[in-house]
C-alpha cells in the first residue's frame, strides 16, 4: 500500500522513458495543438497514426491506455453523440423533432471522438512514462520565464518536490490512523453518505495534527542544514538534453508538415 | 581554550509565552574530538540545548549568555558560520528527509551552501558510499527503512564537513539492530572525520560508553563527569528518574550483598571477569 505514487508512473525501459521530461511535456502540448489543425479525414488519419505511434513506442500494454480513457468514456461518447445528432449537413438520413442524423453529423461525431481520445492518449503517454518529480522539474523549466515577473520559481519547485516526497509518508499515516480507528470499531465503508463522511472526521483530525508535526520537524531540519531561502542555492538535480530528444523533435516537425499539407487537400 | 570545541557560559533560554526558562544558567564545555552523552528525563531541555548549539534557538540575552562553537561566538551575524560547524541528526527518520531521493537529500545541505554542481556530484557520491548506501543512491525515501534513512541523514551531514555532530535521540525509533548499526557508523565516521559527537539519549547503556556524561534536570545541568563517576551516584540517578546502566545496577546490588567490585569495572565483560576472579578467591 505504501508504494502509492501520484500520477500513474509505470516503470519501463523503452526510449520514451529516456526522453527528457521537458521534451515530453512540450511534445504533448504541441500534439494537442496539432489535433486542432486537422480538418479533413486525411488530417485525422495522420494525427491518429502519430498518436498511436506514441502509444506503441511506450511498450506498455493497451490496458494501461484503456484505463486512461475509461473514466472519460461516457463524456466522450456523449459529446460525440451531441455532435452527431445536432449537426446537419450533407445527406440527411433521419430527422425527428430537434434531432438530425446526417452524413456531416456522423463525420463530425467521429472527429470529436478522435480528438478527445487522442488528447487523453497522449497525456497518458506522458504521465505513465514520466515520474511526478520529473514532471515537476519540467514544469519548473517551462515556468522559468516567470522569474522576470518576480515569481519565485525556485521556491515553488522546492515546495512541489517536498509535497510529492511526503505523499507516501502521509498516505502511510492515513492507513495507520484508519486501522487504529477501525480497531476501535469505526466503519469507513458502510452507511449512507453522511454516515461515511462523519466517520472520516475522526481520521482527519489526527492526520492534520500529524502533518503539522511533520511540517515543523521538516522546517527545523531544513534550517539546521543551512536552508536560508531559495535565493543563492545551486541545484543537484538537473535536466540534460540528449540525442534521444531528437526523436520528439523530428516527430513534431514531420507531424507539422503532415498537418499543414493535409489542410491544403 | 583551543581544545574546547563548545563552550556554554551562563546560558538561559525561554520559549516564547512560557513561564519558566527551558534552560537555566547553563555552563559547560565540550572537548574537541570527544563523545559526550547528554541525558535527562523527558522535557529536561536536552533538545533545546542541541538547538542552542547550532543557533536554531538563541539565548534570551546574548549579553549575559555566551555560546562559543569552534572559537566563534554565537551572535546574529555568526549564526550561519556556526551552523556550518554543527550538524544535527533528529529523532524522526522521515521528517528530516528533504530530498526526493537519497542523493538529492544528501545534496540538500550543499545546495544551500551554493556548492558548484560538479563538486556536489563528487561529494554526494562519496558521502553516500561512506555510510554504506551506494546501492540506494537513487532510491526514494518511501522504499527505505528507518535505519537507512538515518544513514542518509548522517551522509547529508558528513557532506558539509561539520566539526560537531549531534544525535538527538536519532536511534530511538529504530530496532536494536538498526540502533547498533547507526552507533557503529557514527563511531567510524567520527574517527575518519575528526568529529566531536554529542549524543542525546535515553539509552544509558550507550551513554556508559561516552567520554563524558552531562545530566540535565528541568533545564539545569545537575551533574557532569565520566560515566563511571556519574553512574556510581545511584541516588542521583534515581532522584531524576533515570535507570542506571545494567553493569552499574548489578554492581550496586552486589555491593548491597557485601560483594565489592572495583571502581574501574565499567563494561559487562570486565564485570564477568571480575566476578570469575572473585569466585576463584572464595
Ligand atoms: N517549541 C516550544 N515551545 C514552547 N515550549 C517548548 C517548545 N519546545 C520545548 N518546549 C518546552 O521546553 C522544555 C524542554 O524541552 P526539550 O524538547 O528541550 O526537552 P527534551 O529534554 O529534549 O525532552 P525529550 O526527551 O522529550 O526530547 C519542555 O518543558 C518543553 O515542554
Ligand atoms: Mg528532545
Amino acid at each position: 500500500m505504501s508504494k502509492i505514487i501520484i500520477g500513474r508512473y509505470l516503470p519501463g525501459s523503452t526510449f520514451v522513458y529516456r526522453v527528457d521530461p521537458r521534451a515530453k511535456l512540450l511534445t504533448t502540448f504541441y500534439f494537442i495543438i496539432m489535433i486542432f489543425l486537422a480538418t479533413n479525414w486525411q488530417g485525422y488519419l495522420a494525427i491518429t497514426i502519430f498518436g498511436l505511434a506514441a502509444v506503441v513506442a511506450t511498450g506498455l500494454k493497451a490496458k494501461v491506455f484503456w484505463d486512461g480513457v475509461k473514466p472519460m468514456i461516457w463524456l466522450i461518447l456523449f459529446t460525440a453523440l451531441m455532435q452527431t445528432f445536432f449537426m446537419a449537413g450533407g445527406t440527411t438520413y433521419w430527422h425527428w423533432w430537434i434531432f438530425t442524423l446526417s452524413s456531416e453529423g456522423i463525420i463530425n461525431g467521429i472527429y470529436v471522438f478522435l480528438r478527445f481520445s487522442l488528447i487523453i492518449l497522449v497525456s497518458t503517454v506522458m504521465t505513465v512514462t514520466t515520474k511526478p518529480l520529473e514532471i515537476a522539474d519540467a514544469m519548473e523549466w517551462i515556468l522559468k520565464p516567470l522569474k522576470l515577473f518576480k515569481v519565485n520559481v525556485g521556491m515553488i519547485s522546492l515546495v512541489i518536490s517536498i509535497a510529492l516526497r511526503f505523499v507516501p509518508t502521509l498516505f502511510d499515516q492515513t492507513v495507520k490512523i484508519m486501522n487504529a480507528q477501525r480497531s476501535r470499531g469505526a466503519d469507513f465503508n458502510d452507511g449512507g453518505l453522511i454516515k461515511r463522511a462523519k466517520s472520516v472526521v475522526p481520521m482527519l483530525v489526527p492526520l492534520f495534527i500529524d502533518s503539522l508535526e511533520v511540517a515543523l520537524d521538516l522546517s527545523t531540519a531544513m534550517e539546521s542544514r543551512g536552508y536560508k531561502g531559495s535565493e543563492g542555492r545551486t541545484r543537484y538535480r538537473i535536466l540534460t538534453w540528449s540525442k534521444v530528444d531528437l526523436v520528439p523533435l523530428f516527430y513534431c516537425i514531420i507531424l507539422t508538415i503532415l498537418m499543414v499539407t493535409t489542410r491544403m487537400l | 581554550m583551543s581544545d574546547k570545541i563548545i563552550n556554554f557560559d551562563h546560558v538561559t533560554f525561554s520559549y516564547p509565552d512560557t513561564e519558566s526558562p527551558a534552560v537555566k544558567d547553563l555552563s559547560f564545555s565540550i572537548e574537541k574530538g570527544s563523545w559526550t552523552a547528554l541525558i535527562g528525563h523527558n522535557g529536561s531541555g536536552k533538545s533545546t540545548v542541541s538547538k542552542l548549539i547550532n543557533g536554531l534557538l538563541a539565548p534570551d540575552d546574548l549579553e549575559k549568555s555566551t555560546i562559543t562553537v569552534d572559537g566563534v561566538k554565537l551572535a546574529a551575524d555568526t549564526v550561519w558560520d556556526i551552523r556550518e560547524k554543527v550538524g544535527i541528526v533528529f529523532q524522526n527518520p522521515d521528517n528530516q528527509f528533504v530530498g526526493a531521493t537519497v542523493s538529492d537529500d544528501v545534496a540538500f545541505g550543499l545546495e544551500n551552501r551554493a556548492v558548484p554542481r560538479e563538486e556536489m556530484v563528487k561529494i554526494v557520491a562519496q558521502a553516500v558510499a561512506d555510510v554504506g548506501m551506494a546501492d540506494y543512491a537513487g532510491a526514494e525515501p518511501s522504499s527505505l527503512s528507518g535505519g537507512q534513512k538515518q544513514r542518509v541523514a548522517i551522509a547529508g551531514i558528513l557532506a558539509v564537513k561539520p566539526k560537531v555532530m549531534i544525535l538527538d535521540e536519532s536511534t530511538s525509533m529504530l530496532d536494536p539492530e538498526g540502533k547498533q548499526q547507526i552507533l557503529d557508523l557514527v563511531r567510524r565516521v567520527k574517527e575518519e572525520n575528526d568529529l566531536t559527537v554529542i549524543s542525546i539519549t535515553h539509552d544509558l547503556d550507550e551513554a556508559a560508553l561516552a567520554d563524558q556524561v552531562l545530566v540535565m534536570d528541568d533545564g539545569v545541568l545537575i551533574d557532569q563527569g565520566i560515566p563511571r563517576e556519574i553512574f556510581a551516584k545511584v541516588d542521583l540517578m534515581e532522584k531524576i528518574g533515570l535507570d542506571i546502566p545494567f553493569v552499574y545496577r548489578l554492581k550496586q546490588l552486589l555491593s548491597g550483598k557485601g560483594i565489592q567490585i572495583p571502581e574501574t569495572v565499567t563494561s559487562e565483560e570486565e564485570l564477568v571477569k571480575s566476578l570469575c576472579q572473585l569466585n576463584l578467591k572464595m
